[in-house]
């Protein structure tokens, strides 16, 4: 994923040829990730693209067939726990321990991340996510917006510099939707390297730098949010799955 | 080395804290114990044998039955909300995830060994008498062996369709050296015995242990790979 | 292209090498019943029966050590260097060693009976034996049960090598445990002396047997391979 006329910063995360097969079907069929520190790349695609492996792959939780992810000079490899202090990971599943509190669950990932001044760092996650109140109470008593609000804490509790974020806006309330919003904003900050998978084109329109489409494990079109009019995109978007799904 | 300890202890701490909030284990391994005495109560006919004759082997039985019972559920809790998807995504290397479940597993399999003594002291009317101390160091010494075996097997079998039924399978074959030596010394520990007679078996017993934590925790990782 | 035909001459050469051993093998075993039935001598304390020793003995050899010993050292392999082709030779020999297994445990106590009238005497060989068989299901339940058959395969490899860690130790407990509480042994191979008729018998035995499975382990390394191949064929079929 090159863009034409970008200036040569060396990407952060770099990922050629990615491919991952089930039983024989390439879930995803030859991507390529190429990403500066400070880029924030928008994902779109129906179900079945293949995002979610993407997605797991370039975090390490998913070997891929062929292909190697690179970050910041250090490969990221599933199986092995080297880099992760790096990444910072959130789908739909939450990682969570019900039988634990707020607090406790973060406690135990910043323990698990070796973080030093863990509790001034609890403290501010919860705060920006808005669940300082109920940092004590179970996790299992928590909404599935609470939940996901946690879930979202614990990913950049070690300040991780590639940030992966998988349709987190699924199944939110609006307020929960509203803070996540907010949290994502401040995730721009040039700092960081961010790759959001939403169905939600208004919403990751607003944050990206950077938009693909993916479909049938392919990037079908990738480009600067520059070129991209919201208003038509829709239509563009619609247009571009449909080419793809229509091929079989 | 530090931050490894550290990460081992929080893996053990974690779920030692939600094993007592969610009692879980403990509750279903003890009522089994329970409940297995009362049905060896009426398997044995007292007539023909007498329970002290017989306490080391039914001591150790029910801890291997009711212990793989428990050791079965230690990946199912990770289960919920894919959370041991989230571990494995932090740097914990997997000998300390290994190592941290053991200890948990142990703590709790410890508790059951202290339940097991009570309740069929209770049932049989067992004298474990003044080789106590002596008796519960044995039974730690071979539960900690098998609960270094149970716990990588265990997450072998929770990632089968089969899941934690297939456990007796895989372990009984390899926990019998622990329950030939382990009923050997808490019979003749029971009976008496010198101390100097037991010393062999219980060398053994703790050889097997050490091997059991040693190649567990350098497979497990080979075990929990996606 | 290169590389089909590569794979095509590796595989004819497996199945000449398969079908050679086999065919050696099978010869070799007519060779042993030829002099198990009609030409070495009758063992002076157990009779006839005792002819069985030359089929279970060997059995032992091959299913036991040898094939899991392999299976083990295979297992390690497979997980250190995530080479596929490894694996699929301990899966061959995995097989061929139960299969061996279970024809020591039909001999075994066999021979029991016969000799001994009875069929099951905890005699040490053959319990370690029964629980090595135990091992072997293991190894094969849990390579098919997973949705991802290369963690499945990975999964029989743990088994595979802790199994065989284990197994001599199983062996020597259950020794123990016999030499403290004495009943009939049954299987004592090296206490009968052999004259050399009778050792000659064993050897060939070891030979047939050692043969045999090495043709049918060829065998079935082939058809895994081919398998694989043909499975790597219809995904880059599918992909194109």
């Amino acid at each position: 994923m090159s863009f034409p006329g970008e200036a040569e910063a060396p990407p952060l995360l770099d990922a050629q040829g990615l491919v991952r097969e089930f039983a024989g079907i390439a879930a995803v069929d030859g991507v390529d990730v190429s990403l500066p520190s400070g880029g924030f790349l928008v994902v779109f695609g129906p179900n079945g693209a293949g995002k979610t492996s993407l997605l797991r792959m370039l975090g390490g939780g998913l070997r891929p067939t062929r292909g190697e992810v690179w970050l910041g000079g250090e490969r990221i490899e599933a199986g092995s726990p080297r880099g992760r202090e790096r990444v910072g990971v959130l789908s739909h599943q939450t990682f969570l321990y019900g039988h634990l509190t707020a607090r406790e669950n973060l406690r135990f990932y910043g323990r698990l991340f070796g973080l030093s001044d863990l509790d001034r760092r609890l403290q501010h996650r919860l705060g920006e996510v808005g669940l300082l109140e109920r940092a004590d109470d179970l996790a299992s008593t928590f909404s599935r917006g609470m939940r996901q609000r946690l879930g979202l804490a614990r990913t950049l509790l070690h300040d991780p510099d590639l940030v992966l974020l998988d349709e987190p806006y699924t199944g939110l309330d609006p307020h929960a939707a509203t803070v996540l919003r907010t949290v994502l904003e401040t995730l721009r900050d040039g700092r960081r390297t961010v790759i959001l998978v939403t169905h939600n084109l208004t919403q990751g329109l607003e944050l990206a730098d950077r938009v693909a489409i993916q479909a049938r494990g392919r990037f079908a079109w990738e480009g600067r949010s520059t070129d991209v009019q919201a208003r038509d995109f829709e239509g563009f978007y619609r247009e571009t799955v449909d080419r793809i799904e229509g091929l079989r | 080395m530090k931050l490894y300890l550290a990460q081992l202890w929080a893996v053990a701490w974690k779920d030692l804290v939600i094993e007592f909030r969610s009692r879980e284990r403990v509750g279903a391994m003890a009522g089994f114990t329970v409940l297995v005495g009362v049905l060896f109560n009426y398997a044995i006919d007292p007539t023909l044998v007498r329970p002290e004759d017989i306490a080391s082997g039914l001591v150790w039985l029910t801890i291997v039955f009711a212990g793989t019972l428990g050791l079965g559920r230690t990946f199912e809790l990770e289960a919920q909300d894919g959370a041991f998807q989230g571990v494995l995504m932090t740097p914990v290397p997997r000998d300390a995830l290994f190592l941290g479940k053991v200890l948990s597993n142990y703590v709790i399999l410890l508790a059951l060994v202290l339940i097991v003594l009570g309740v069929f002291g209770l049932f049989f009317s067992l004298d474990w008498g003044n080789s106590l101390g002596a008796l519960v160091g044995a039974l730690a010494l071979g539960t900690l062996g098998f609960v270094a075996v149970g716990t990588l097997f265990s997450a072998v079998s929770s990632g089968t369709a089969m899941g934690g039924a297939l456990l007796p399978i895989l372990l009984f074959p390899l926990l019998v050296p622990v329950v030939i030596y382990g009923t050997s010394v808490t019979g003749r520990l029971l009976a008496g015995r010198p101390f100097a007679e037991v010393e062999g078996q219980l060398r053994i017993l703790g050889a097997f242990a050490l091997v059991a934590l040693a190649v567990g925790a350098g497979l497990f990782r080979y075990v929990v790979e996606e | 292209m290169k590389s089909h035909a590569a794979a095509e001459a590796a595989g004819s050469g497996i199945r000449w090498l398969a079908v050679g051993m086999t065919m050696l093998g099978l010869a070799l075993m007519l060779l042993l019943h030829w002099q198990v039935f009609f030409w070495v001598n009758t063992e002076s304390t157990m009779g006839v029966v005792q002819r069985i020793f030359y089929i279970h003995v060997p059995a032992a050899w091959v299913g036991v050590y040898l094939a899991f010993g392999t299976v083990a050292l295979c297992s390690a392999a497979y997980l250190w260097l995530g080479d596929e082709r490894v694996d699929m030779a301990a899966v061959a020999v995995a097989e061929g060693g139960m299969v061996f297994t279970t024809i020591v445990l039909l001999t075994g106590p066999l021979w029991g009976k016969l000799a001994w009238g009875t069929y099951w005497t905890w005699d040490p060989r053959l319990t370690s034996t029964l629980l090595l068989w135990f091992i072997y299901l293991g190894y094969f339940i849990v390579r098919g049960s997973t949705e991802n058959p290369e963690r499945g395969r990975r999964f029989a490899a743990v088994v595979g090598i802790v199994g065989a860690l284990d197994l001599p130790l199983i062996h020597l407990s259950v020794t123990w445990f016999r030499s403290l509480h004495p009943q009939p042994v049954v299987l004592k191979p090296e206490r009968p002396t052999l004259d050399p008729d009778m050792l000659m018998t064993l050897m060939t035995g070891l030979l047939a047997f050692t043969v045999l499975f090495l043709g049918l382990v060829a065998f079935r390394y082939g058809l895994e391979r081919s398998r694989w191949n043909l499975e790597l064929r219809t995904r880059r079929a599918a992909a194109s």
